[in-house]
Order: structure tokens, then C-alpha cells, then sequence
């Protein structure tokens, strides 16, 4: 189960309240069958989190860190030496055990952290951008571990990821989330489905005549379907509220714009064990988005490579300068686009990612002058 | 929230304590270095000008004075060490398992209070070394007492650490906090001078000064005598007020850990 969303969409602040780290404003949620705001013993003895920031004490060894772990969910020192042994040995860090942790690199911190997240067998884990700012090598050996986790069963997997390609390849069903607001629910390949053939996207030399254009295009019969695509990083929305409340809504999808959006989700597919309902609403106080306008047009279409040229004569014969054609197949981004009218990714990096990422370097380095 | 104390937890959160005190030894060296040379240049410096005090050396009034600010010193640090946790990340491991935030908060106070006290003890060796006290039986039996005493001075300013650990969220603040804090709470707790010759003002600031017990409990367990001001059974004040002001501050300290947000 993945949490697919842009940066601020609100992905890391329901883990937060399905931990128990922060109550929520409004309603509740009941995960491993136990209610967040009635039972958050239950709760947090059901779930292992890995957090999205690092959360590893530099100054203990690893071996350290896991049996700092295990001693605080009370295992017993048998269990513990062995479910350690195990772990290191799974996550390949046996070698390195007994080095202190800042010695390690950003991939074995990372290994290390799921390694303690699953010391007390959780029955659900919580993944917070699990492979945030790793390398493309170790980001595979991680979606290979969390893959393997997966298929030995009795545990459900929750994470969270702005990587559209990392929700594809690991999620067996996957939740949009936008702004705070469920924007779908489904599995990857019918989340693709909704976009089947082929994406022929246009990026115009003006956005004026955007408007008339997609009218034109809609009432074509062979245009399936239509996006016009803004640049996320031209948005700039202040003062988000999220609110979640408690619901028996099932699993209907409600797209209404403001309204509350309902879903019943976590039903791992060998063990359903855990069961989450959900009901998250948000209040847009006071946003501000400022645009300049879309100038790109996503056309889904059958046949793509025959239709360019007449696409590209509609384009012509309504006076619009056209700037490139690309031609390929629709992809999870495409999916997430036709949800929210924006893109995922933005590569430039927002403003609040930046100053993330900094406070990690920065922390990273004032570790060693500290202490 | 409420969950029962759990003892695992306690002891790994001291635990913790001690391993990290233990693989910062530049800290303590230049910690016990600070404190020698305050002894060191105070004691001979300022001993030979003033004399004696209550019919001892300088330096032995000087010793337990500053075997105390370094009490005071470390404990709070270790208190205030809560804001490194929350800025590394670690507080959050701590604060998603299934344990009391009281059982934490304990677990640090302890794991605080110990390596102040072993902190103290390096000094109270150190001062016996420079000849500040006459070895005599009873001193043995006072110097014993006072490591009980030093365990009791540092929790409840490890709990004040605590406490205003949990208030500041950025680290920066630390400096600020050692001016306005850290400095008063030593300077006005007699380290140099015995509170009977200032005046009336300034003794009334001494006497508001929890560290002042902490170090006149000190001077009873290492001197044998204390202040004329509080009399006798100064000792006994002393080791009231102390009880007192660690249940608030330890009090204070697990409540407003327990608000903090992550």
C-alpha cells in the first residue's frame, strides 16, 4: 500500500497520526484493529516506523541502536540477541555492527533503520520516503528487501513516496494523496488503465490559446483523454489544515472538490490483518496559487504515432506555436497528473524540500562538531 | 497517556546515557580541567589574600563550591540534551515505542544524574590530591554521603534541563540559557564566599538560589560545618529544600516533556 503525493500533500502527517505521534484534529482511525485515539498502546505495539528524517543515534553502534530498540518493546535478551543477529544479517550489515553509526554510509543508515523498524515484527510498517536521497543502486536493494518482506507475508507494508516509478514498483495498491485530500485509490495497473494508449503531449510556445485548443481537441472522438499540464513549481500555497475524521465509508471514491473523500484501504493480500479507515478532508484557508497558465497538453490517444500529424495541423490551423511534440507511453506521473492537473515531480525542488534536505546536511555535519 | 513504568525502558534510556558520556571523553577531560583550574588559581590565588574560613583552608571552602558548579553544569547540559534528540531525529524512535514518556524523562534524569555525579567525584579526588581536606575517618564517612548527596543535587537540575529542553526548540538558545541560567544558579550559590558576610539583598538572592543547598549539603558532607546563616542544622534545610525542589522540577520536566511535539 503506497501514499503517492507531492511534497506538503499530507503523506507524512497521516503516518504521524496513524503512529499516535500526533492526535488528530478531528476523528480517528483504527490500524492493526485498534483505534489511534482510544488504544495508542495497542497501536504503537502493532507498528514498526521508519521516519522519513534519520532518527539513528550517531554516537551508538548499530548494533547498539537495534538493542536500544528491542529493549524498549521489551523483548527478552534471548529474543533480542537473536532477532539482532537475524536482522543484521538480512539487511547486510553484519560486518559493520559494531562501528558507530556516523561512520556508516546514507544507504546503511537507511538499512539500518528498517532493520530496527521490524525488530518487534510489527504487523504493520510505516515507510516514510524510504528511499529519499539514496542512490539509484541502493534504492533497488531496497525496493528488492521491502519487495521480499512483502511476499513472506504477515506484514503490512504503508508507505509514503513522491517517486511515482518507487509507488509503481512496490505498491499493491496505491492512494493519491493532494493538498490533503484522497484524490484515488487503486491498484497501479488500474490506476494506468484509466490512461490506456498512447500520450502524445504538446508543449506550446504560448499559453493564451491554451483554453481554445483543449476545446477543440475535446470534441474530437479519438482524443480518450485530456490534460493540460501546469509546472508545479509556479504554485505557492500557504496555510494547509488537514483533518481527519472518523468514517465507515467503504471503498468508493468520492471526487467531489471540497468534499470528504472516504476510503477503506489496507487489505494486505495474504494476511488482512489490518484495517484502516480513513477520512481525510481538508480546509484550503487562504491558498494562493498563483499560475501562469498551462502550456503543455497531454492527449491520450489510440494509435498515437498515425495521429501526430493531424494533431499537429489542429494545433497549426488554430494559430498556436507549437514548441515540441513528444510521443510515449502514459506513466504513473501522467496517472497522478490526470488526478490533480499537476505534476508530481518537480525537479527544480520545492522550497520546503530544500530546506529539508539542508537541515539533514546541516545536522549531518553539526553531529560531528557536537559531542 | 498513561502507561505503567517501564523498567527496560528506564535503564535503556540511562544506559544510553552513560555509553554516550563514556565515548565523549575530550568532554569530560576538559570539563574536570575547567573546574582544576578554577580550584587551582581561586584556591592558591585568592586563598593566600583572604585565609581561612570558618577555621579552614580557602581551598577546602573552594572544593565543595566547585565540585557543585561542576554538578550543576553537567546536569543541566544533560538535561537540555533532549533538543539534540529532537533535532537528530532520535526522540522520535523513543516517542513511537510503546513506553511511558515518564519512564524517558526517568531514564534521563538517572542517566544525568549519574555522570554528573561521577563527574563530581573525579573533582572530589582531584581536590583531595591538592590537599584541601585532612583525611581523617569521618572525612571518608562525609566524602560517602556526599556522592549521595551529589546524585541528589544533579537530578533535579537534570530535571530542570528537562524541562527546559522540552521548551526550546532550537539549540541556539543554549547560550542564552547558560547566561541567564546557568551563571546566576552558580554564582549565587556561595561557591566563593560564605553567604553570612554579603549583604541583605544579595543574601536573600543566595537563599532563592536552590543551588546554594546543594552546595552548603555539600560543605556539611565534606566539611563538616556549614553556614552561620542557616545554623546546624543547615544539613537538614538544606536536604529539605533540595527534596523539594527536585519533586517540582522533575515534576515540571516530565509534563512539559510529555507535551512536546515531535
Amino acid at each position: 500500500m503506497g501514499f503517492l503525493g507531492p511534497n506538503g500533500a499530507g503523506k507524512t502527517t497521516t503516518l504521524n497520526m496513524l503512529s499516535t505521534l500526533l492526535s488528530p484534529s478531528e476523528g480517528t482511525a483504527k490500524v492493526n484493529g485498534h483505534d489511534i485515539a482510544k488504544e495508542p498502546d495497542e497501536v504503537r505495539r502493532s507498528i514498526g516506523y521508519v521516519f522519513q528524517d534519520p532518527t539513528l543515534d550517531l554516537e551508538l553502534t548499530g548494533r547498539e541502536n537495534l538493542d536500544f530498540h528491542g529493549r524498549l518493546y521489551e523483548l527478552d535478551a534471548k529474543t533480542r540477541q537473536k532477532r539482532i543477529k537475524e536482522m543484521l544479517q538480512i539487511t547486510k550489515l553484519s560486518d559493520r555492527a559494531d562501528d558507530l553509526v556516523k561512520t556508516f554510509s546514507g544507504g546503511m543508515k537507511r538499512r539500518l533503520e528498517i532493520a530496527r523498524g521490524l525488530l518487534h515484527r510489527p504487523k504493520v510498517l510505516f515507510l516514510d520516503e524510504p528511499t529519499l536521497g539514496l542512490d539509484p543502486q541502493t534504492r533497488r536493494s531496497i525496493w528488492d528487501y521491502i519487495l521480499g518482506l512483502n511476499e513472506q507475508g504477515k506484514i503490512t507494508i504503508i508507505l509514503t513516496t513522491h517517486y511515482t516509478e518507487e509507488a509503481d514498483f512496490l505498491c499493491n495498491r496505491i492512494l493519491i494523496i493532494d493538498q490533503g485530500k484522497i484524490v484515488a485509490l487503486d491498484t497501479p495497473e488500474k490506476l494506468k488503465a484509466r490512461l490506456k494508449g498512447d500520450l502524445v503531449s504538446l508543449t506550446l510556445k504560448e499559453t493564451n490559446k491554451i483554453d481554445t485548443l483543449q476545446q477543440i481537441f475535446e470534441q474530437k472522438t479519438w482524443v480518450r483523454h485530456l490534460d493540460s499540464v501546469i509546472d508545479s513549481n509556479i504554485h505557492a500555497r500557504e496555510s494547509r489544515t488537514m483533518h481527519m475524521m472518523h468514517s465507515h465509508g467503504s471503498g468508493a471514491i468520492d471526487r467531489e472538490p471540497m468534499g470528504q473523500l472516504s476510503s477503506q484501504i489496507l487489505q494486505d493480500k495474504k494476511h488482512a490483518k489490518s484495517n484502516l479507515k480513513s477520512e481525510l478532508t481538508e480546509e484550503n484557508e487562504n491558498s494562493k496559487i498563483r499560475d501562469l497558465g498551462p502550456k503543455r497538453l497531454n492527449i491520450i490517444v489510440d494509435n498515437g504515432a498515425h495521429r501526430i500529424p493531424e494533431i499537429v495541423k489542429i494545433v497549426d490551423q488554430a494559430g498556436v506555436k507549437l514548441d515540441s511534440v513528444e510521443l510515449r507511453e502514459p506513466t504513473l506521473d501522467d496517472v497522478f497528473l490526470s488526478f490533480t492537473g499537476r505534476e508530481i515531480r518537480d525537479e527544480k525542488g520545492s522550497y520546503i524540500e530544500m530546506a529539508r534536505r539542508f537541515r539533514i546536511m546541516r545536522q549531518a555535519r553539526s553531529t560531528r562538531r557536537t559531542k | 497517556m498513561v502507561y505503567p513504568l517501564s523498567k527496560q525502558a528506564v535503564y535503556v534510556v540511562l544506559l544510553r546515557e552513560l555509553k554516550r558520556y563514556w565515548r565523549a571523553r575530550a568532554r569530560i577531560i576538559s570539563s574536570v580541567a575547567q573546574s582544576f583550574f578554577f580550584l587551582a588559581i581561586f584556591g592558591f590565588g585568592l586563598g593566600g589574600f583572604i585565609g581561612a574560613i570558618n577555621n579552614s583552608s580557602y581551598l577546602s571552602y573552594l572544593a565543595p563550591g566547585i565540585i557543585g558548579m561542576s554538578l550543576i553544569f553537567g546536569s543541566v547540559s544533560s538535561g537540555i540534551s533532549v533538543i539534540f534528540d529532537r533535532q537528530f531525529g532520535f526522540m522520535k524512535e523513543m516517542l513511537v515505542a510503546p513506553v511511558s514518556r515518564t519512564s524517558i524523562v526517568l531514564g534521563k534524569v538517572l542517566g544525568g544524574a549519574f555522570t554528573a555525579s561521577i563527574q563530581g567525584v573525579i573533582l572530589l579526588v582531584v581536590a583531595i590530591v591538592m590537599g584541601a581536606f585532612t583525611l581523617t575517618p569521618i572525612f571518608a564517612l562525609g566524602a560517602v554521603a556526599s556522592i549521595g548527596a551529589m546524585l541528589l543535587i544533579t537530578s533535579g537540575f537534570v530535571g530542570l534541563g528537562v524541562a527546559i529542553g522540552s521548551k526550546l526548540d532550537d539549540f541556539h538558545a543554549f547560550q542564552l540559557i547558560s547566561t541567564f541560567v546557568l551563571w546566576p544558579l552558580f554564582m549565587l550559590s556561595g561557591v566563593f564566599f560564605p553567604i553570612d558576610v554579603v549583604p541583605q539583598s544579595l543574601q536573600v538572592a543566595m537563599l532563592l538560589d536552590p543551588m546554594f543547598y546543594g552546595v552548603e549539603l555539600l560543605r556539611w558532607c565534606l566539611q563538616g560545618n556549614g553556614t552561620t546563616l542557616l545554623g546546624p542544622y543547615g544539613w537538614l534545610i538544606s536536604l529539605i529544600v533540595l527534596l523539594a525542589f527536585n519533586s517540582l522540577v522533575i515534576g515540571l520536566g516530565t509534563f512539559l516533556f510529555s507535551r512536546a511535539q515531535v
